[in-house]
C-alpha cells in the first residue's frame, strides 16, 4: 500500500473532491480533533497558576503532555482541513496528488512525533522523581518520538507499525506498574490508573486509526468516542481539583 | 517526625512570616523555620526571586514581608498539595 494512502486518511478520502470536506468523516474526524484540542488546553490553561506557583516539575510534565496531545490533534486535522479547503495546491499552482501526499507526510510525521512525545510527558510526569529528576531523559524522549515519527514514514509495512507501536505501549505500561509496585505508597488510586492505562490504549488505537485506516473502519466512531470519553473525563478531574476557577 | 518535602517548606516559611502579622527580621524567621542556614539561605533566595517574599528597610532594622503571590501562594498550598497527590505527580 502506498504510503500516503496511509498517512493522509482523511486526504485519500477526499479523492481529490474538496466537496469531500463536508463528509460525515471528515466532519466526525475534525470535531473529534475538536475536542480533544479543547480538553488538553483546558487542561493546560487550568493548571498554570498551580505550576506558577509551586515550580513543581511533575506538574510541568503533566502540563507540557497535554500541550503535545493538543499539538498532535492539531496537526493531524487541523492544518489538512485548512490547507486543503483553502485550495493551497491551486494558490501554489502544486500538482493535487504530490500536495496531498505532501499533506498527508507532514501531517502524520507531526501527529506522530507529537502524540508520542505526549505520552512520553505524561510517562515522566509520573516517574520523574523515581528517576531521580534527571531531566536529560527528556532528550531522549525527543529522539525517540522522531525515530517513530521518522520510521512511520520510512517503512511502508503496517505491521511494522503496529508492532513497534505495541512494544512502545507495553514498554510505558510496564515502567508504569513496575514503579507504582515499588512505590511506598500503600493507599493507591485505581481510577486515575484505569484513566492512565486507556488513555495509553487509546492512543495506539488512534495511532493505528490513522496509519491503517481500514483496521477498525467499523470501531472508529467507537474510538472518537472512547478517547473524547477518556480526556472529558481527565478534564473534568483536573478542573475538580485545580477549583472550576 | 517526616522529612518536609519542598513545597511543605515553602509553606511553612511564607506562614511564619503571615503569623507575624507579615513583618519578621530575618534572624528569627530562619530560626522558627527549622532548617539549616544553608538551605534557609536558598529557600530565601529562591523566594525572593520567585517574587513571594520581599525585604523592607526602616528605621527598626530589615524586615520580611509577604507579596501579593506568598499570599496567594499560602491560599492555593492545599490545592497544590492535593493536585500533585491526586495525579501521582
Amino acid at each position: 500500500m502506498p504510503m500516503y494512502h496511509l498517512t493522509g486518511k482523511a486526504v485519500g478520502g477526499f479523492k481529490g473532491n474538496i466537496g469531500m470536506l463536508t463528509s460525515l468523516g471528515f466532519g466526525t474526524e475534525i470535531l473529534y480533533s475538536f475536542i480533544i484540542i479543547i480538553c488538553s488546553l483546558m487542561i493546560y490553561f487550568g493548571t498554570k497558576e498551580l505550576y506558577e506557583l509551586s515550580s513543581h516539575k511533575g506538574i510541568k510534565y503533566f502540563r507540557q503532555s497535554f500541550l503535545f496531545f493538543a499539538l498532535a490533534y492539531f496537526f493531524r486535522s487541523s492544518i489538512k482541513f485548512g490547507l486543503v479547503y483553502f485550495n493551497v495546491a491551486e494558490i501554489f499552482d502544486i500538482p493535487r496528488r504530490i500536495f496531498l501526499m505532501g499533506v498527508g507526510q507532514i501531517t502524520l510525521f507531526t501527529f506522530m512525533y507529537f502524540s508520542s512525545m505526549a505520552i512520553f510527558y505524561l510517562l515522566y510526569s509520573v516517574m520523574w522523581k523515581k528517576w531521580n529528576g534527571n531531566s536529560k531523559k527528556i532528550y531522549l524522549f525527543h529522539l525517540l518520538a522522531f525515530v517513530i515519527a521518522i520510521s512511520s514514514l520510512l517503512f511502508r509495512n503496517p505491521l511494522v507499525y503496529l508492532g513497534m507501536n505495541f512494544f512502545l505501549l507495553l514498554l510505558v505500561i510496564i515502567t508504569f506498574y513496575i514503579s507504582r509496585k515499588q512505590s511506598k505508597q500503600k493507599k493507591t488510586k485505581q481510577n486515575l490508573h484505569i484513566i492512565y492505562v486507556l488513555l495509553f490504549s487509546f492512543w495506539i488505537l488512534n495511532i493505528i486509526d490513522i496509519l491503517i485506516p481500514n483496521f477498525f473502519q467499523i470501531f472508529q466512531l467507537f474510538i472518537y468516542l472512547a478517547s473524547s470519553g477518556i480526556f472529558l473525563a481527565m478534564l473534568y478531574k483536573v478542573l475538580k481539583k485545580v477549583g472550576s476557577n | 517526625m517526616a522529612k518536609r518535602g519542598r513545597l511543605e517548606i515553602i509553606r511553612d516559611i511564607l506562614d511564619i512570616i503571615r503569623e507575624n502579622h507579615n513583618s519578621i527580621k530575618p534572624t528569627p524567621l530562619l530560626r522558627q523555620s527549622n532548617i539549616s542556614s544553608s538551605r534557609f539561605k536558598e529557600y530565601f533566595n529562591d523566594l525572593q526571586e520567585r517574587n513571594f517574599i520581599k525585604k523592607v528597610n526602616n528605621k527598626n532594622g530589615r524586615f520580611i514581608l509577604l507579596t501579593e503571590k506568598g499570599f496567594k501562594f499560602l491560599e492555593k498550598y492545599k490545592t497544590i498539595v492535593n493536585f500533585i497527590d491526586e495525579f501521582e505527580l
